[in-house]
């Protein structure tokens, strides 16, 4: 199972559900992370954290604990 | 008389929804370029050209109908009911065309909760240039309701607009139902929403080129996700992201650029603010000259006109802060800003977004504290708000330049730049212990829960419009001088009267003085038997501890009006006549200058360092508190931020003077 904050830097990934680990799960769906939707992680600045995704034409920083939720096939 | 129609403005953060909010309304408000910006809701009539008779409120950006902090739930419930408004009769939806999967989620639940709604497209231009566009008609006809394209930025398609707006206005009215919130928040209706919108997005998205349509059906057989080629972003951003989001280089550039922020709001403004400092010093001479030696010539030079002067001493600085932080905010840098540093940050209870907020406090707490609303999370927001006055602003600089001044030996004046820079540093260490120890307590004094969270957009990079950028800095600073102005002209007015009244000056020598010396003189003798004097000896028994007698506690009050009222004060009380250099004569005289009781010098090296550190710690500063008790909407933060950090300057100021001493620097 592996999860969003798991992808290397540039590396794609097809999401399969979003898991309810972080209170702002309902915001990470609504955003666009839905399941069936391709994200690339762009961008890790130095510490890490937050994570920047490529989704939906769009770019995403979410924090690495809320990239938790997100699981990918 | 019949009933004026409502029309409420709403969409999701980004989606044009202010700019069209301009174009009715005529008012030039701000054009968001970072998520969750519009936190106050505005309202308007439409102007006379549109022709229609109705209100029109901007709310708060939304992303959906289900909120996700304390200001959101504000704004969604005010769009079933209002109490001055009453139920919208229509909404006029915002959507990015070339974010429209996402941006429908809204506009759907809006039509699901039984709004009466009219779809309004922006950001067309974007999507042409993929060569795509949307098929308005079959959009209208899938979702039931009206959809208009329109270019906010070339008003083309307003007209359109327009008519469909007296079109929907003339049938039935809005029939809201609260309860359809509660089916929304469910997982499985979120996840199903998305589905029909994807299914919805491929019908309406058409090649904006007939001649490449086969090429696009082929790929539409191979993968029907990649249909939707708004699904790349923008090319250009992720090339500039590789070099300013770069990993190491990427933080470097975020550190030099907030530190030429930094010293442009000092550097920059510096020539204004002389010039600002000096108009009102020619002005309020004049007055005093032209008016005589009387209470009311003292009232409207010393009172009425430095007060002004106080107040706007400080707007080139604002100017140039709102310039620069607007720049920043237009090219879509700042979300990027605030993503670098979100981690450190958050160590210490703080979120990306206090950023911000925090760098505009070195130039004045007051926009800094209005600054804080674009942080959603409440208990980040208060935290944050909490801190601010700790950032140095600008106001102890002279403070501080006056004790340094009078700490460094004069033949070498570099020095103090150095320990400028220290002040300015320990300043910055000082305020992250604050907010971490602040944040620890966080239950009993915050009293918020702890929900951090960080979702950001980071916006397609693009060219500021110069234009917008000046008139919202003006607008920004306008509402400064709304907001502070009066509050530091009222209590520069108390303040004066209490270093004036009872206006009692006994006579003293005249011989052999100029008439200049003898009203400086008489100024000194006047503030010698003040109302603030006797509240001076009042709490002389306080500042004796901190090696410090009634007259610096007189200024200590005076600087509750605004701090740099410290040195002009000190001037009147240590009875400095010269006025064409009050920094030298005051240094003498500070030189000079005795505890009365004890004979003792008063203006040691540690008494000074401790009214540094005095200056770095203390709220002294009204407006600070006033604007406080507005933004976090009870007296309880701004009391704990006065106690807290007046009683810990004053330990801390008692603990170094008396270890100074201690150990013989003295």
């Amino acid at each position: 199972m592996k999860k969003a904050s798991e992808l290397n830097f540039g590396e794609k990934g097809i999401i399969k559900d979003i898991i309810t680990l972080n209170p702002s799960y309902k915001r990470i769906i609504e955003i666009g992370f839905t399941p069936g939707q391709e994200i690339q992680l762009v961008n890790t600045s130095i510490f890490n954290d937050p994570l920047t995704f490529s989704l939906r034409g769009t770019l995403i920083a979410l924090r690495k604990n809320q990239a938790d939720c997100i699981i990918l096939n | 008389m019949p009933e004026i129609p409502l029309i409420n403005l709403v969409g999701p953060p980004n989606s044009g929804k202010t700019t069209l909010f301009n174009i009715f309304s005529g008012k030039h408000f701000k054009t968001v370029n970072y998520p969750g910006s519009t936190v106050e809701y505005s309202s308007s009539d439409f102007l006379d050209k549109f022709n229609i008779k109705a209100k029109i409120l901007d709310s708060p950006g939304l992303i959906s109908l289900n909120a996700n902090s304390p200001d959101e739930e504000v704004a969604v419930e005010s769009l079933f009911y209002q109490p001055n408004n009453g139920i919208p009769n229509l909404i006029l939806v915002t959507a990015d065309a070339s974010q429209i999967t996402r941006h429908l989620l809204l506009t759907k639940q809006i039509i699901e909760a039984g709004f009466k709604v009219v779809l309004v497209l922006t950001m067309i231009d974007i999507l042409n240039r993929k060569n795509l566009k949307v098929n308005t008609k079959l959009l209208s006809e899938i979702l039931g309701i009206d959809v208009v394209t329109v270019n906010a930025r070339t008003e083309e398609g307003i007209d359109d607009l327009i008519r469909v707006i007296k079109k929907n206005l003339s049938g039935a009215k809005s029939t809201p139902e609260y309860q359809r919130l509660n089916e929304f928040k469910e997982k499985e209706y979120l996840i199903k929403t998305y589905e029909d919108i994807e299914k919805i997005v491929n019908q309406v998205i058409e090649p904006l080129n007939p001649d490449i349509q086969n090429a696009n059906r082929q790929l539409n057989i191979l993968n029907p996700l990649l249909r939707e080629s708004t699904q790349k972003p923008d090319a250009l951003t992720l090339k500039i992201d590789k070099i300013l989001l770069h990993k190491y280089f990427g933080f470097i550039f975020f550190l030099i650029m907030m530190g030429a922020i930094f010293t442009s709001i000092f550097w920059l403004a510096a020539p204004l603010m002389d010039l600002v400092d000096t108009l009102f010093s020619i002005l309020a001479s004049y007055a005093s000259e032209t008016l005589g030696n009387n209470w009311y010539s003292d009232l409207i030079s010393d009172g009425i006109i430095s007060g002004t002067g106080a107040v706007l001493i400080f707007l080139p600085q604002i100017l140039i802060l709102f310039l620069i932080l607007g720049l920043l905010e237009d090219t879509g840098y700042l979300a990027r800003g605030a993503m670098l540093i979100d981690k450190p940050l958050s160590k210490i209870g703080l979120n990306g977004k206090s950023f911000v907020p925090m760098l505009s406090g070195f130039a004045c707490a007051i926009p800094a504290i209005l600054s804080t609303r674009t942080i959603s999370n409440r208990r980040e927001r208060l935290l944050t708000i909490f801190i601010i006055p700790l950032m140095s602003c600008s106001a102890r600089l002279p403070v501080y330049v006056l004790l340094i001044a009078y700490l460094i030996p004069s033949d070498r004046p570099w020095l103090g730049g150095f320990i400028l820079s220290f002040v300015y540093l320990v300043s910055i260490i000082l305020s992250v212990i604050v907010a971490y120890v602040i944040n620890k307590f966080n239950k009993s004094l915050i009293k918020e829960k702890d929900d951090s969270s960080f979702i950001l957009e980071l916006p397609t990079y693009k060219l500021p419009k110069l234009r917008v950028v000046l008139r919202n800095s003006f607008e920004n600073s306008k509402e400064y001088i709304l907001r502070a102005g009066p509050i530091i002209l009222v209590l520069s007015l108390i303040i004066w009267s209490l270093t004036y009244l009872p206006n009692n000056v006994p006579d003293f020598d005249k011989t052999g003085l100029t008439e200049d010396e003898i009203v400086q003189l008489e100024k000194a003798e006047r503030i010698s038997n003040s109302y603030a004097a006797k509240i001076g000896t009042f709490i002389e028994p306080i500042m004796h501890p901190l090696g410090l007698d009634w007259r610096v506690g007189v200024s200590l009050i005076a600087a509750f009006a605004a701090r740099e009222v410290f040195v002009s004060s000190m001037a009147l009380i240590f009875k400095v006549t010269d006025d064409e250099n009050i920094q030298t004569s005051l240094l003498t005289a500070m030189r000079n200058a005795k505890v009365e009781s004890t004979g003792e010098p008063l203006f040691t090296k540690a008494t000074s360092i401790g009214l540094i550190f005095f200056f770095i710690f203390a709220l002294q500063c009204i407006s600070t508190l006033a604007v406080s008790r507005k933004e976090t909407g009870s007296w309880r933060i701004p009391i704990l931020q006065l106690v807290i950090f007046t009683s810990t300057a004053y330990v801390f100021t008692f603990i170094i003077v008396n270890l100074l001493k201690s150990i013989g620097i003295n």
